[in-house]
């Protein structure tokens, strides 16, 4: 039994060390391309294409589901957007509280006839309205049948070559699509899905869709969101979009190419990870087409999110995106080290597995591990301060890097302050952060044997004044 | 397994990481007090800048410029603030003079630092303050590119605000060179030079594709009226691609000089072109056209439907016509399409 569990900490002390090397890995890879686009002047970069008329026009959609209280600041948002030609779709997916009423009062919307083309069979569709003031904006109003099913049906009513899938919950900063949009237009369409950074929203001011004041909550669960989030954005999907095998784009936001969408199927209904599962999908499509196109990832922050406050709330968050990856890598396991499906098969595929999913359960052996070896003589305690040390470098120093990383490239926040709060904090991850998203990531495992697809349920305070 | 060796690794990364922290607090520190100087310079320049945009004899400005610390900073702050209000205007000579006065040897040096960004945001500002000045280092540093990357892409089109035709000529030396970069060009070049460059794509001689398709577009685009009887010719081209964009272009200027040059293509086996043909026809009111359009709401294609329904609501009568096609075409998806655009008609009487 000894030898069983002196085994299983080496197993797991070289699993962190290689997760560890691999992050530090991706993020040199993405370094160069975030420090030298730095200093540029995004303004000035995208402002020709405001007065352009060679961009393409796109549909935003809007699914909604008991998103009262955030819905009708979302299309402010939107209306607001800097963008030469687009519509708003928002669609209603059975939701029980009032979102179409508050859409129909603020908008001052009438129900129309639509001859809508059915690329993608969904629920059923009851009404559809359009506002009298800005007509280009519509609600879709349709039975119940998950986030997924809502967007098919958003992306059946729309009339653009592109369209935007953005959260109810989610603010676009003004510029925000013409920056998602700009790589799609200058690779004259090669680039067939753009995934935008999202930045979490709490702490910050946000006024009619702009960034007044970037700031950090004091809730110590959002902070550590806010380190999450670092290490996700700019260890992971950076380097992965450089090499064009980024499996993962935003569900809060992200613009598509929507004929390749609808050739790929749209979304799949029966995951909970709807956004990775469609990006898997349309890099498979395009390496069984042998196609050069790409999907890119930009790091510019242009969404803003809530992110959730409550323990209970981000248990549910967490259990739902690893669900959702399971489930993902589970549907698409012909391409796990599968040549034909070149670096997405050969690299990409095993990193999600072995670093994102698996990565749950390594680090919970690590914490069993340790625990028995300092109180239950379950291993050598020599080896246990080995794990310890290994468990905080992984946990820990890792993330107090991406903190500094943020800060050596983008510096979005702007005070000092905020710099050693955040970095201090990145600190305690291992302590009691990571311990709690461990427990619920291996419970996400065991959820995908339930059958239901559901939204996530979240509290809203709103995030816009 | 050496616990200690463990020990040392995680020191010495958490003292690496406190020598890292403290170095980028610091310069974090720099950097916001140095911020914080630009701005208070700005915000105290700021009224006497604007009285200086006014009235050039208020020489005020002048003379406080000179002695901000941060004057290149300042001033191009100030001078890219004034020409995003005034963008689409005529050029200020005022901001050519001020930005040549004092932008141009801070210009010249930046062209060659080693960070791409800022020689990028460079490029963005000579464009915006048209300093003709830097042309001949522009013209230099493009004659030695060999790769029509981004920051070549934005040197042709700030050579091209500072009305420079050679780019049109390199651009051409590039097979993959984008549509829409041409287009740029062409909306940055002045009048003159501007239709002298789409007189010589639009002729015969040109085997450019690319070019010809961005010098119909812009055609359209921008509304140039007497280039028409060349785009009515571009009709009878066996090039589908460029037939549509002399669709696309006829349709932006709102002229046809003989409907009947539309009909072949409502019977185009392209469906872009019986759908431009519908918008041309609705935009013109080419009421001849009004049975064509009724047949073509029973397309096989919904773009084409959706025109030529759209079309029909721009006759006088096109809420009758709807009407009766809403109850009476053959093709369940011309009905649905002509009942929904009914009910927009009924939309904007309200």
């Amino acid at each position: 039994m000894h030898t069983f569990f002196l085994i299983l900490s080496y197993v797991v002390i070289a699993y962190m060390l290689f997760s560890s090397l691999s992050y530090l890995g991706l993020f040199f890879l993405a370094f160069g391309k975030v420090k030298r686009e730095d200093k540029l002047d995004r303004r000035e970069s995208t402002e020709d294409f405001l007065r352009n008329q060679n961009t393409y026009p796109v549909s935003i959609l809007v699914p909604a589901y008991n998103e009262e209280v955030g819905v009708v600041s979302t299309v402010r948002s939107l209306l607001a957007l800097e963008y030469p030609e687009k519509e708003v779709i928002v669609i209603d997916d059975g939701s029980k509280d009032k979102t179409s009423e508050c859409m129909i009062k603020e908008f001052n919307m009438t129900q129309i006839p639509f001859a809508v083309r059915t690329h993608i069979q969904t629920a059923q569709i009851n009404s559809i309205y359009q506002s009298s003031i800005f007509p280009y904006i519509r609600l879709i109003k349709k039975a119940n049948g998950g986030k997924a099913d809502a967007l098919n049906a958003g992306i059946n009513l729309s009339s653009y070559p592109y369209f935007c899938a953005i959260d109810g919950d989610s603010i676009l900063e003004n510029d925000g699509l013409l920056k998602t949009m700009k790589p799609i237009i200058e690779s004259d369409g090669q680039i067939i899905v753009t995934g935008g950074s999202v930045r979490i929203a709490n702490g910050s001011t946000i006024s009619r869709s702009k960034v007044e004041v970037i700031g950090l909550p004091k809730n110590p669960i959002v902070l550590m969101q806010i380190i999450e989030y670092f290490r996700a954005f700019l260890i992971g999907r950076l380097a992965l979009s450089h090499l064009n095998i980024l499996l993962i784009v935003s569900g809060a936001f992200g613009v598509f190419n929507k004929e390749r969408v609808i050739q790929a199927g749209g979304y799949n209904k029966n995951t909970v990870g709807e956004d990775m599962e469609l990006v898997v999908r349309l890099h498979r499509l395009l390496r069984e087409e042998k196609s050069k196109q790409r999907i890119e990832y930009i790091p510019d922050p242009v969404c803003w999110t809530e992110a959730p406050e409550s323990l209970e709330v981000l248990r549910s968050q967490r259990i739902r995106w690893q669900r959702g990856l399971f489930e993902t890598l589970w549907s698409h396991r012909k391409m796990m080290l599968n040549p034909k499906y070149g670096a997405i098969g050969l690299f990409s595929m095993p990193y999600f597995l072995f670093v994102e999913l698996l990565g749950a359960v390594f680090e919970f052996l690590g914490y069993f591990i340790i625990f028995g070896g300092f109180f239950f003589s379950l291993v050598d305690p020599n080896i246990a301060g080995v794990l310890f040390l290994v468990t905080i470098f992984y946990g820990s120093l890792i993330s107090a890097l991406a903190v500094l990383l943020e800060e050596l490239t983008l510096h979005k926040y702007p005070k000092v302050s905020h710099l050693m709060r955040l970095y201090f904090w990145a600190l305690t991850e291992a302590f009691w952060y990571r311990p709690l998203m461990v427990i619920w990531r291996i419970q996400g495992i065991f959820a995908v044997f339930q059958k239901k697809a559901h939204w996530g349920d979240m509290k809203r305070k709103g995030i816009s004044s | 397994m050496n616990i200690y060796a463990f020990w040392i690794l995680n020191a010495i990364l958490f003292l690496g990481q406190l020598i890292l922290l403290l170095f980028l607090a610091w310069r974090k520190q720099k950097l916001t007090a140095k911020e914080r100087t630009i701005t208070e310079q700005y915000d105290a320049l700021t009224d006497v800048f604007s009285s200086y945009m006014m009235d050039p004899s208020d020489e005020r400005f002048i003379q406080e410029i000179h002695s901000a610390s941060h004057k290149g900073v300042v001033l191009e702050r100030l001078l890219n603030g004034y020409v995003s209000v005034t963008k689409g205007s005529v050029t200020s000579p005022l901001v050519a003079k001020l930005s040549e006065d004092f932008l141009t040897a801070r210009y010249a040096k930046q062209l060659m630092r080693k960070s791409w960004a800022i020689r990028m945001n460079t490029l963005y500002f000579i464009e915006d303050f048209h300093m003709q000045s830097l042309t001949p280092l522009l013209k230099e540093k493009l004659r030695k590119t060999v790769r029509l990357d981004q920051e070549t892409q934005q040197l042709i089109r700030t050579l091209a605000s500072l009305n420079e035709p050679i780019t049109i000529s390199v651009l051409a030396q590039y097979p993959d060179a984008p549509v829409r970069l041409y287009i740029d060009v062409f909306k940055r070049l002045e009048e003159h030079s501007s239709l002298e460059e789409l007189n010589a794509a639009l002729s015969e001689e040109t085997n450019n594709k690319a070019l010809k398709h961005a010098a119909i577009s812009y055609i359209g685009m921008a509304g140039l009226i007497a280039f028409l009887p060349r785009i009515e010719k571009e009709l009878q081209t066996q090039d589908v691609e460029i037939r549509i964009q002399a669709l696309k272009s006829i349709f932006h200027l709102q002229y046809i000089s003989d409907p009947i040059l539309l009909t072949p293509f409502f019977q185009s086996l392209s469906w872009q072109e019986r759908m431009f043909a519908s918008q041309i026809a609705g935009r013109l009111q080419l009421s001849r056209f009004k049975e064509v359009l009724s047949e073509l709401l029973g397309d096989s294609v919904w773009w084409v439907r959706y025109s030529s329904a759209e079309a029909l609501t721009q006759f006088s009568d096109g809420d009758i016509l709807l009407t009766h096609l809403s109850a009476y075409h053959p093709d369940r998806f011309a009905r649905d399409m002509a009942t929904q655009w009914k009910s927009s008609l009924l939309g904007s009487e309200k």
